[in-house]
Formats: C-alpha cells, sequence, structure tokens
C-alpha cells in the first residue's frame, strides 16, 4: 500500500538497533507495557529533540501527538507505531488531528507518516467491546468511501476491494484481526479521500461533546452509525456502489449486512437534532463535498426522515 | 425542468449560492466557494443529473457555467431556452 510504514514484528523492538529509545503510552496499556525493554516516558513534554526513536502504543489521540511531536521538534527521530486500538488508522496516515484550546487543528503532510508500525495482537483484550465496534465503523468508512472516493484510481479502488472483502468476515468486536486492515484501509484512503460519513463525523462530534461531555460521543461512534445511512444514500443516488462491487466481486449483501450490524438506532435518534442544526456546515465540509453521491440541502431529509431504513 | 434549471439548481446546491448570486456567465474566479472540491462536485452532480462523466481533464478545464454547457452541449445535450 502506497505510504504504509514498514511493518515490523513486535518481538523485532531490538534495543541495539533502536539506540536511544523512549517509549509513550496511552494510560490504559502502561501495565502491559513494562514487557518492552525501553525507558518510557510519561508524557509527550518529557521528550527530548534528537532521540534516536519513539515508540508510541496508544490510540489516534496519542499517536497524532506523537507524530506531530516528531514533526515539529525532533524530525530525524525514527517513530514506531503500536496502535491499542483500530480504527483511526493513525499509525500509518499522513494526517495529524490536534485538539488545542478546544479547536481542531489538522495537519497534512506525508513527514507525518511513523516510519514503522508494530500490531500486538493482545492490546485487542483490554478494548471494551462496544468500543471496538465504534473503531470496527471507522474502519468501514475509511475502505468504503475511500473505494468510492471520485479521487481514487483504479489500482487503489483494487487494493480497497481486497480490504473489504477482508472486512466482511471480521465479527464485529475486539478482535486483534482487526488491526491491520484498519492500518491499510486508512493508507489507502488517505490516496482518494473520505466522503460524508466523515463530514458528519467531523461537524458533529465536537458539538454533541459539549451538549452531552457524559455521553463519550467521538468521531468512531459516529462513523459507526452513519456509515449505514450514508452508504444507502450512496446506492439510491446514483449506481456508482453497484457497478464498482460488482467489477470487484464484492459481496453486496454481507457488506451491508455488516453496516446495518453497526448502526443503533437509539445511537442515531440522539444526533439528529444536532444534524439538522449542523447541516449547512456539513455541506461545507471538505470530505462532504468529495462523496461518491452529491449531497444536497435536499439529502438532509434522507437522514433526518430514516429514508434509509 | 428544463436543462438550464437542473443546472442551475445543481450549482446554487453546490456552490452554496444565494439564487440571486446565480447567472450562467458567472466564471469560476468569481466565486469563493469554487474550489477543487467544488471541481469534484460538480463532476459528480453532472453525472448524476446529465448523465455525463467529466474526464479530469474537462472538469479541470472549467472556468465557468458557460464551459460547462458547452462541453455537456458537445455530447448532444441542450441548453436551448
Amino acid at each position: 500500500m502506497p505510504n504504509d510504514p514498514a511493518i515490523r514484528p513486535l518481538d523485532g523492538l531490538d534495543p541495539q538497533r533502536l539506540g536511544e529509545t523512549r517509549l509513550l503510552a496511552t494510560r490504559s496499556v502502561r501495565d502491559r507495557i513494562a514487557a518492552l525493554p525501553f525507558a518510557t516516558a510519561r508524557d509527550i513534554d518529557e521528550l527530548a529533540a534528537g532521540l534516536e526513536t519513539l515508540i508510541v502504543v496508544g490510540g489516534g489521540k496519542l499517536m497524532d501527538e506523537a507524530k506531530y511531536w516528531r514533526f515539529t521538534k525532533s524530525p530525524d527521530t525514527r517513530l514506531i507505531a503500536i496502535p491499542s486500538i483500530w480504527g483511526s488508522g493513525a499509525e500509518s496516515s499522513p494526517v495529524a488531528v490536534l485538539n488545542r484550546n478546544g479547536e481542531k487543528r489538522i495537519h497534512i503532510d506525508d513527514r507525518l507518516v511513523p516510519n514503522e508500525r508494530c500490531v500486538w495482537p493482545e492490546l485487542a483484550e483490554s478494548i471494551p467491546v462496544p468500543r471496538a465496534r465504534d473503531a470496527c465503523g471507522d474502519t468501514w468508512s475509511h475502505a468504503l468511501e475511500g473505494f468510492l472516493s471520485p479521487l481514487a484510481s483504479a489500482q487503489l479502488r483494487s487494493q480497497l476491494a481486497v480490504i473489504i472483502r477482508e472486512l466482511t468476515g471480521l465479527p464485529l468486536t475486539n478482535d486483534p484481526a482487526w488491526f491491520e486492515p484498519s492500518a491499510q484501509a486508512c493508507a489507502a484512503q488517505a490516496q482518494s479521500s473520505v466522503g460524508l460519513v466523515h463530514g458528519i463525523a467531523h461537524t458533529l462530534e465536537g458539538p454533541l461533546r459539549k451538549a452531552q461531555p457524559e455521553a463519550g460521543w467521538g468521531h468512531a461512534r459516529l462513523c459507526a452509525n452513519f456509515i449505514w445511512p450514508v452508504m444507502e444514500f450512496n446506492r439510491n443516488r446514483n449506481d456508482k456502489w453497484t457497478d464498482l462491487a460488482d467489477r470487484h466481486e464484492l459481496d453486496e449483501a454481507a457488506v451491508f449486512e455488516r453496516l446495518r450490524d453497526l448502526h443503533d438506532p437509539s445511537v442515531y435518534d440522539q444526533t439528529l437534532k444536532t444534524l439538522d442544526a449542523m447541516w449547512p456546515d456539513i455541506l461545507r465540509d471538505v470530505c462532504t463535498r468529495t462523496n461518491s453521491a452529491l449531497v444536497r440541502e435536499s439529502t438532509r431529509s434522507w437522514f433526518l426522515d430514516r429514508s434509509f431504513e | 425542468m428544463t436543462n438550464r434549471e437542473k443546472l442551475r439548481e445543481l450549482l446554487l446546491d453546490i456552490l452554496l449560492l444565494d439564487p440571486s448570486e446565480f447567472h450562467f456567465d458567472l466564471k469560476r474566479d468569481e466565486v469563493e466557494t469554487w474550489d477543487s472540491m467544488s471541481v469534484v462536485a460538480i463532476a459528480v452532480g453532472v453525472d448524476e443529473d446529465f448523465g455525463y462523466h467529466f474526464s479530469p481533464e474537462e472538469a479541470m478545464a472549467i472556468t465557468g457555467v458557460a464551459d460547462i454547457m458547452s462541453t455537456l452541449e458537445s455530447k448532444g445535450i441542450s441548453f436551448a431556452e
């Protein structure tokens, strides 16, 4: 996959090869990282420029901070990414999304891609199942929106079709088999674009989090609950999905069955008031504008009236 | 709905224009929202509404509404009033 970092087995993290190394890990996996023979840093501010290797173990948020630190403060540092959950694809993406004073800043540069990535399968065990399901929705969104993107090349679509076939066979739970296709899907969609699912998620996650701080709203949960309605919209609006699925021998029924399984009507219902209020912003979002079917003012009712059901 | 009306509705939606801002001589550089993402959306919308798929070269060469109409007219889609 283009731009995907080199994959290294976990037991290939040899202290002698890596030189002066620091390990930065998210809180939920700190017990496990004691097994690795490296000094740890408690947070990003403890890292010194010029470090030879930084190993980051965590989700997208911590990984993006580490990527940005390396990019701005220590560009010669080797960055090795070990995801603690799939979905964001931060371990293979040229994007870093940073929260600064409540404001989201997005940086895109090929130099943000980690040098290497590892899969640590046992980390999946500590992921709560509902969170894992949402992460599966994020992965599905990257794969399908990248595949359908008007900017995708024929070669990229072929690569994403392989990933989509693999996802179709995976259970929507905390199964470590998700780590690899998630990283690949993200690396691939970075070569094309995402679409309306991401336009909705980017627009709604901040307002929903602010309105319901205890509800745990996040990007992945929105992706998981909107990928089915959006894919039904795409399929209804033009023949692109049907034609491409046929050409790449994708099992359309199996794909849509998975997407339906990801959708929780009670969660979806909680977003509708905000979606209605924020629709003009959704239309302006850059991801919405590269959706495979044209999204218009009138599309709002597709979601509010649940026309996909 | 005539093809002229269909195109007008399409561009109002994509470029997020007020109806009073639209005219058929509108140029890309006169519209702040007519950026590269809108070029992609116009290609998708023209495909859906007129059944013609712009090549990337055709899409990038569009400098205004008149270019869209002349390309589509060359494919047999009439915009006669």
